[in-house]
């Protein structure tokens, strides 16, 4: 049991940090806000730098690490509120190398890690789809899918669908024949589509097993943006606490402030606990969709209450467009509700109860 | 990171429950639950830290300067969670704690005089440190210590000095110069209970448990019952606290508490099973369990990385208190007029009575040790950095 870094994790948090507080500029993300798209200089740049290589195995070029690593990375992404499919696309083909097509995923690690190809999940949400659920018959997918993250930006689906009435995951071309995205827009105004399939050539990628690493991944990565987003607004609260002075002292001397500030910070602690946790147990191949829920419910939670807290301290300045606290705020409401809401995963843990056994 | 036990303290953990096995016979939970009144120790408590002082366990994570073995913190861990769990108090005692500071602050002749029989539990020990005046402000103490040739005497009264009753000394912060700034004027003692002039009055609490306040009138005792330099008082107490502080948040048992909560709703009351209400309302309790085990490994692991955590332990301490409050609380409504019922009621009570007998208990956990927003405090301006 440790949970401090290990000291290449700490290289890795300060590489990636170091860089992007360098490199990418807050100026970066309004324009991609207002243009629309992802950030590709940086994805090139995490491709080239090799850090894209981590959670896979070596057999298929990677680094034979694991999420762990990668969820550090992804922290750290989230921190500066960068627009890059890396959760997404790392657990897609995560899933595959683990558990799908052995063929397939060679194909598709080396795509991600030579370049070329991203991935997006196309999954049954927990928000009733109006549309056909995906079918394949032939080879050639059909149906739809809302709340595709990166739709658009990625050059595959990873799409939950049913052959023969068993489920599977299929990898689509996205920019192939039969794929129309529309985009859908949301409070972090980050990309997501809305995606149709019309006969779209799909290859089976995996069954049931694949499906749900895949959804337990993106649930459990999904968590740790929250936790980056809840981190970032506490540490940029407490900055500003500490230097902002009202009645002739820093406002962060007063108690009442000091121990909002307190709470935050047990609030986000105990959120990365559970969410690395969760992500760990992932690698080791222990999780369980409940505890993942779980540690998803309280991540939910900090990224929606610490980041709105951190709006209460600081006021005005905070309120602004030009002020950068609203991307966090704005980012974790948003990845509290994608991969199952706090409400969502509470709902699942109450209806598996049952699985509750006394401690250790 | 790694969320895992390794196989040494697997082996451990199993080593610790089959000694507890062993000695958690009915005769020891007679002892425990009639501890409230008890002057003394009861034989199986004193042979179950004896026990425990045979194996090496109450200091193996010590140095082997201090006559430990030096090993991994998680040993400590593991064995205090284990203890928990069984709600068996493993009755280190405050001599954990001063012992230490002794060995530290005092010379080579207190050492030579009071580690061996701390350590066998010969001497044991009852902090006097609160007064009527002097509670969380505890640097406002009163009680003086005045040199009287080579003596000192000692006036003043003490207040809350839990286990005054048991002990064999008093670990004693006192005045030595009134006119200093308050934290400067402060020098510890170590002054064995039955000197003369030492009186000590019950207080019984509403958890049941007992407390006390201590008189101490023309209390004579020798220069060498001074630890530490004259004055130097403060910095061997908060020195103390700190050693304390590291494990004071580590687990409390609260998940059996929950563990039980479920057993008795499942095979008592499966009706309440079948509302979704009181389903959501079980799963936050175990959010909440979760959240505590995760401050309290963190803090952990930060201990036994050999850094001291900044905030860690206030967090632990925080929710581990607050929780036990709430976890009782919940479980009582949840569970409507039989969760006010005691254990006197004799088959009828829910968890013999723990609920109610843990609502009871809980506020000192939230003000003691430590108040909860004093922890804040620690945790805005030493963990974050704010300012004073």
């Amino acid at each position: 049991m440790d949970t401090t870094l290990s000291e290449t994790q700490r290289l890795l948090r300060d590489s990636v940090r170091d860089y992007l507080r360098n490199e990418v500029p807050f100026d970066r993300i309004r324009e991609l806000e207002r243009e629309g798209g992802a950030d590709q200089p940086l994805w090139e740049y995490l491709q080239g730098a090799g850090y894209l290589t981590l959670p896979f195995a070596e057999s298929h070029g990677g680094e034979g690490g694991e999420l762990t690593d990668a969820a550090i990375l992804l922290e750290e992404l989230t921190r500066r509120a960068c627009v890059i499919p890396f959760l997404e696309t790392t657990a897609s083909a995560r899933a595959i190398e683990r558990h799908g097509d052995e063929a397939l995923a060679d194909e598709v690690v080396r795509g991600v890690i030579g370049g070329g190809v991203t991935i997006a999940p196309a999954l049954q949400g927990s928000t009733p789809d109006n549309g056909a659920a995906p079918r394949v018959a032939s080879g050639a997918l059909t149906g739809e899918r809302r709340f595709v993250d990166y739709g658009a930006e990625v050059s595959h689906h990873l799409v939950e669908a049913t052959e023969d009435g068993e489920p599977g995951l299929y990898l689509v071309e996205a920019r192939g024949e039969g794929v129309t995205t529309d985009s859908l827009s949301t409070i972090a105004r980050t990309p997501l589509a809305h995606c149709t399939y019309d006969g779209a050539p799909a290859r089976r990628a995996g069954g049931a097993e694949a499906l749900q690493f895949l959804r337990r991944a993106g649930r459990a990565l999904c968590a740790i943006q929250c936790v980056g987003n809840a981190q970032q607004a506490l540490d940029m609260t407490v900055e500003y606490v500490g230097m902002r002075v009202q009645f002739g002292r820093p406002i962060g001397s007063f108690q009442a402030v000091q121990h909002h500030c307190a709470n935050m910070a047990t609030q986000t602690l105990g959120a990365r606990f559970l969410t690395y946790q969760a992500v760990w147990r992932l690698d080791q191949g222990t999780a369980s969709d409940r505890q993942i829920a779980k540690a998803k419910a309280l991540a939910s939670r900090a990224g929606t209450e610490v980041t709105m807290q951190a709006h209460i301290l600081f006021g005005g300045i905070g309120y602004t467009e030009e002020y950068d606290l609203h991307f966090f705020s704005r980012h974790g409401k948003e990845r509290a509700l994608a991969w199952g809401s706090a409400d969502e995963c509470l709902r699942l843990a109450a209806g598996t109860l049952d699985e509750v056994q006394p401690w250790r | 990171m790694e969320f895992g036990w390794n196989e040494e303290l697997d082996a451990f953990r199993d080593e610790v429950r089959e000694f507890l096995r062993e000695h958690d016979t009915p005769e020891l939970r007679a002892e425990l639950a009639n501890r409230g009144e008890a002057a003394q120790l009861g034989p199986r408590q004193a042979g179950l830290r004896e026990a425990l002082e045979d194996r090496g366990w109450v200091r193996m994570c010590w140095s082997e300067e201090l006559g430990g073995e030096g090993k991994s913190q998680w040993f400590q861990f593991v064995m205090t969670e284990e203890f928990a769990k069984k709600e068996i108090p493993y009755g280190a005692g405050f001599g954990t704690m001063v012992g230490p500071a002794i060995h530290r602050f005092g010379t080579e002749a207190q050492r030579e005089k009071y580690l061996p029989g701390i350590w066998a539990n010969d001497i044991t020990i009852c902090l006097g440190y609160s007064e009527p005046n002097a509670g969380t402000d505890l640097a406002a103490l009163e009680t003086l210590a005045v040199k009287d040739g080579d003596d000192w005497l000692i006036n003043g009264q003490k207040l809350w000095t839990s286990a005054a009753d048991t002990a064999s000394h008093v670990w004693l912060a006192c005045r030595t110069d009134p006119d200093a700034p308050k934290h400067r004027g402060i020098s510890t003692f170590i002054v064995p209970m039955d000197t003369p002039g030492i009186s000590v009055r019950p207080i019984m609490t509403i958890s049941g448990g007992r407390t006390n306040e201590v008189f101490f009138e023309d209390v004579r005792v020798p220069s060498d019952a001074l630890i530490g330099e004259v004055n130097q008082g403060w910095y061997i107490i908060a020195n103390a606290l700190d050693h304390e502080r590291v494990w004071i948040g580590a687990g409390g048992g609260l998940r059996h508490i929950f563990d039980r909560l479920l057993a008795h709703i499942r095979e008592k009351r499966p009706e309440l099973l079948e509302d979704d209400v009181v389903r959501r309302r079980l799963v936050e309790l175990e959010l909440d369990l979760d959240v505590m085990e995760g401050l309290v490994l963190t803090n952990a692991s930060i201990v036994a990385s050999g850094d001291t955590p900044t905030m860690e332990a206030s967090m632990s301490k925080i929710w581990t208190s607050e929780l036990r409050y709430h976890i009782s609380n919940v479980a009582m409504d949840l569970l409507g007029h039989e969760g006010a019922l005691t254990e006197e009621a004799d088959g009828f009570a829910p968890l013999g009575g723990e609920l109610e007998r843990t609502y009871r208990a809980s506020p000192i956990q939230r003000f003691g040790g430590g108040a909860n927003e004093v922890q804040r405090d620690i945790i805005a301006r030493r963990g974050l950095g704010l300012p004073r």
